[in-house]
């Protein structure tokens, strides 16, 4: 238990503590970072389950600038963890998975915030030409803001989480039934958000196109990202020839 | 004459990876330029000569570190190149340059990495896991890693040999609009295909059964209504609803208590209609 609750802690340090992209990228999304503590966990199913229904209001996840609309990383880890110690259902977790996500923004903020007292400290290192300290304050010290910001929570969530679960249970059912519900409206939230950045007018009927595939034939989405590129490269071949007519 | 080395460029590009690590409101991804171009400056500079060079990448600079901005780094290294060799180059004249180049990257390279590889590939692979299938996020991992460093690295690449004009000319023919248009096509279907198969909600909880001397009839709302018009009328309706909230510059977080809000008027109902207890 105790090892588990050190691995998930690293897994969830390390998601917001971003040492290099050519790893932490995708430990952005709860789809790899919940699957990363699932293993850890000993549960790579449920946890790959549970992590990828925590993904879905993520799916229009875009962090600018260092803002951000919820804490993916956080509610990826963390949740999926969560889920796991107090067994809850995939629906149930989309949900706890989004309110900590929306609570853990506030962790976000302070990593962001603190860290800027370390660039000061590199300012004077430049002055004296001390490229060794510059690289040490870039690594280090962030490593245990997000330790002690995002770590020690999901310790404490895997070795006392189990208790999150035993009080869902005994909530009366109309309880349970709204958070369930909640969790099949989230995903709107992410596709809505996606629809926001890709939207635009004339190409807004593909999503209709998408929607009913799915809906009326029960196409995977597989199936529907294939058609969809031969769509695109069909267009684009069209295009093309008409420029070379004119 | 100091010349840079095919390995010091290929530092320079991986640890522009690590921009990010001690992100901070202040100066942003500043403090992980100026570790970037620490084999750079090593490379083209006297130890004495040190303090004044890495200071330029301690300013303020954001970017899109991954998949488009590795341009801006390959730039800034042919530029730092040139600066060590004939002194034709200020500093000054690099810190603009990147402070130039730094937007429209990131515009460009936030559409790229973040509304087009990852909802697509994201799309594809939550079906899989939910459906208990391991290849779904082994997939994200490998498709999205592959997709990354080989945008950065040829980025990188094309910014060193080619130089900024090269780039600006590029980024003005309109070429890669054209490109982000098609794959927002196949963004599109598979965001629509999601909206139909991960929205569940519906209001089966809100119904009754009349029973009289003729028989029983019952009524749900869901299934003798929404389900009668058009199979997922409701959840097309919610995600066109979000979407019209968030046009209308409504907060992410208060869409969240909309959407509690909703659930439990519907649970509500339910109970007033002894569906739920």
């Amino acid at each position: 238990m105790i090892v588990q609750a050190i691995g998930v802690a690293l897994i969830a340090t390390i998601s917001t503590w971003w040492f290099s992209h050519v790893i932490t990228r995708t430990w952005l999304y709860p789809i790899w970072s919940g699957f990363l503590v699932g293993i850890v966990m000993g549960k790579p199913m449920e946890g790959m389950m549970l992590a990828a229904a925590i993904n879905l209001p993520y799916v229009g996840f875009i962090t600018a600038g260092g803002s951000m609309p919820g804490n993916a990383m956080f509610a990826g880890s963390v949740g999926t963890a969560l889920g796991l110690v107090s067994g809850l259902p995939a629906d149930q977790a989309t949900t706890i998975g989004v309110i900590l996500g929306s609570v853990a923004v506030m962790m976000w903020n302070a990593y962001m915030s603190i860290n800027s007292l370390w660039i000061h400290m590199a300012d004077k290192a430049a002055e004296r030409g001390d490229l060794g300290m510059i690289r040490f304050l870039n690594y280090v010290p962030s490593f245990f803001v997000s330790l002690i910001l995002n770590g020690i929570p999901a310790f404490l969530i895997v070795t006392k989480g189990a208790i999150v679960g035993e009080w869902l249970s005994s909530m009366p059912a109309w309880v349970i039934e709204g958070f369930a519900l909640v969790g099949g409206i989230l995903p709107a939230l992410g596709i809505g958000m996606l629809l926001n950045y890709l939207g635009q007018k004339k190409i807004l009927p593909f999503f209709f196109l998408g929607f009913f595939l799915a809906k009326f034939m029960g196409l995977s989405t597989m199936a529907i990202t294939v058609f969809g590129a031969i769509i695109a490269f069909l267009i684009y071949f069209f295009q093309n020839t008409k420029k070379e007519v004119r | 004459m100091a010349q840079l080395q095919k390995s010091d460029l290929v530092k320079n590009w991986l640890l522009g990876y690590s921009s990010e690590t001690c992100y901070n409101y202040e100066r942003l991804q500043a403090l992980g330029n100026a570790n970037a171009f620490i084999p750079i400056i090593k490379r083209l500079y006297k130890k004495e000569e040190y303090a004044q060079e890495i200071k330029k990448y301690l300013n303020f600079f954001n970017t899109e570190p991954s998949y488009m901005g590795t341009v801006i780094h390959g730039i800034t290294a042919a530029m730092e190149e040139k600066r060590a060799n004939d002194g034709t180059v200020s500093a000054d004249e690099i810190i603009s340059v990147r402070s130039a180049l730094m937007g429209p990257l990131a515009g460009i390279g936030d559409v790229v990495s973040q509304s087009i590889v990852y909802p697509i590939l994201a799309g594809v692979c939550i079906q899989l896991a939910l459906a208990g299938n391991y290849a779904g996020p082994i997939l994200f991992e490998v498709i999205y890693k592959v997709i990354m460093l080989t945008l950065g690295y040829n980025m990188y690449m094309l910014g060193y040999k080619k130089g900024k004009t090269a780039i600006l000319d590029f980024l003005k023919t309109g070429v890669l609009n054209e490109i982000l248009e098609l794959v927002s096509i196949v963004g599109l279907m598979v965001v629509g295909s999601m909206a139909a198969s991960n929205v569940s909600f519906g209001f089966n909880v809100i119904g009754w059964t009349v029973t009289n001397d003729l028989g029983s009839v019952a009524f749900n709302l869901q299934e003798t209504v929404f389900d009668a018009l058009l199979p997922g009328l409701v959840p097309l309706a919610l995600v066109l609803g979000v979407w019209g909230l968030l046009r209308n510059k409504v907060k992410p977080n208060t869409i969240i208590l909309l959407s509690f809000l909703l659930a439990f008027i519907t649970v509500g109902l339910g109970v007033l209609c002894g569906v739920i207890k």
